[in-house]
């Protein structure tokens, strides 16, 4: 039985690539928008789901896991922390943090590799 | 925000790196933690590199030291040496590439405690801070052979995670009040506890991610929302939200079947 070797163009996941996907996601869906409640819901998933069309479309051999937090600005804080075991050469994550005038947004790309 | 303004320096990032490794198996522990801040672009980034080759440790540490645990570097295989090298080679090299939030800035190495349970795996830990091992074999990836198996010999356990979840986090956060610094830390804290009882379960051949967010419980209002593009028969998330007077916690496991 052969084995299948990867094409060794890239080794490991590309954050920049994807910081620069989901920003322009969520410019896309939050940009000029401010926070309402009753649109939140449609936003988050607009966002996720863009951003997983977009990555996919790298057509990389990754499994993504996509998180957004959308949360009004205030007084108050908010923290995320991740913790991951996997193989660090290949899979990788990414976090993009974005805000306008009433809202803060965290998105957490993680990127698995498939080995075919 | 009161609560950011007062960490300068590089990005709130800690990362903590370690290698578990057994007779087939071989994976690297990553610890990140991001939290809301303004946007910083390549200025961050410059800071975060110089911070990293210094070794310098940010104002996270401040607060009071996570539990840990230990990696002893008993009888490392010699395949799993040369990984840790080449994975932190790696991870270094990448690391440098980033400039953007998503870098990490500061070197959280401080495992102790016992770690016993796992009978066929070594543990070590390597630091973030040591460019000097430059190893040529760090541009090749461990080329893995067919396992000829269909799926998964033993399922991800959800509903044990569930619990697991619950436990942690009520024991962490049921007294707590919400506050930045000791959530900051807290946050950390709990994902790697979280990934640590997760691993214990000994589920093989699943790699983990593990989430935590805390907030307070004010009269913003927050939503968090995740997707995954994944294989539905193997893989698997698991999830608990924890509510008290003052804060709220949401915790996530993903488990992602290595195939």
């Amino acid at each position: 039985m052969e084995e299948y070797h990867r094409p060794c163009d890239e080794v490991g996941f590309n954050a920049d690539e994807a910081h620069n996907i989901v920003k322009e996601c969520i410019d896309g869906v939050l940009g000029g928008e401010d926070y309402n409640q009753n649109n939140i819901n449609q936003w988050t998933a607009s966002i996720v789901e863009q951003s997983l069309a977009h990555l996919v479309k790298l057509g990389k051999a990754y499994k993504y896991i996509v998180t957004c937090a959308v949360v009004q600005r205030s007084a108050y804080g908010f923290h995320t922390a991740s913790s991951c075991f996997w193989d660090t050469t290949s899979d990788g994550t990414c976090t993009v943090r974005w805000e306008n005038r009433t809202m803060n947004c965290i998105v957490n790309v993680f990127a698995i590799a498939i080995v075919l | 925000m009161r609560s950011f303004t007062s960490v300068g320096g590089p990005e709130d990032h800690a990362t903590t790196l370690s290698v578990w490794g057994g007779p087939k198996t071989l994976f690297e522990e990553v610890t990140l933690e991001t939290h809301r801040g303004v946007q910083r672009e390549s200025a961050g980034g410059r800071r975060q590199r110089e911070a990293w080759e210094a070794g310098a440790w940010t104002s996270l540490r401040s607060g009071r030291p996570p539990p840990r645990r230990a990696a002893p570097a008993a009888a490392a295989l010699p395949q799993v040496m040369t990984m840790s090298d080449m994975a932190r080679d790696r991870m270094a090299h990448s690391l440098k590439k980033r400039t953007s939030v998503s870098s990490l800035s500061s070197h959280d190495f401080r495992r102790k405690g016992p770690h016993g349970r796992a009978k066929d795996s070594v543990s070590t830990v390597s630091y973030m801070d040591d460019p000097s091992q430059h190893d040529d074999a760090s541009h090749l990836t461990v080329q893995m052979e067919n396992t000829y198996q269909m799926g998964p010999t033993k399922r991800f356990p959800v509903a044990i995670v569930n619990r697991i979840l619950k436990d942690v986090l009520t024991n962490y956060l049921q007294e707590e009040q919400y506050e930045a610094e000791l959530c900051r830390q807290l946050t950390k804290t709990i994902s790697e506890v979280i990934k640590a009882q997760v691993k214990d379960l000994m589920v093989p051949r699943y790699k983990l991610i593990a989430v935590v967010h805390i907030g307070p419980r004010t009269s913003q209002s927050i939503l968090i929302g995740s997707r995954c593009l994944w294989d539905p028969k193997n893989d698997t998330f698991s999830s608990y939200i924890f509510r008290n007077s003052s804060l709220f916690a949401l915790a996530n496991v993903y488990a992602v079947y290595f195939e």
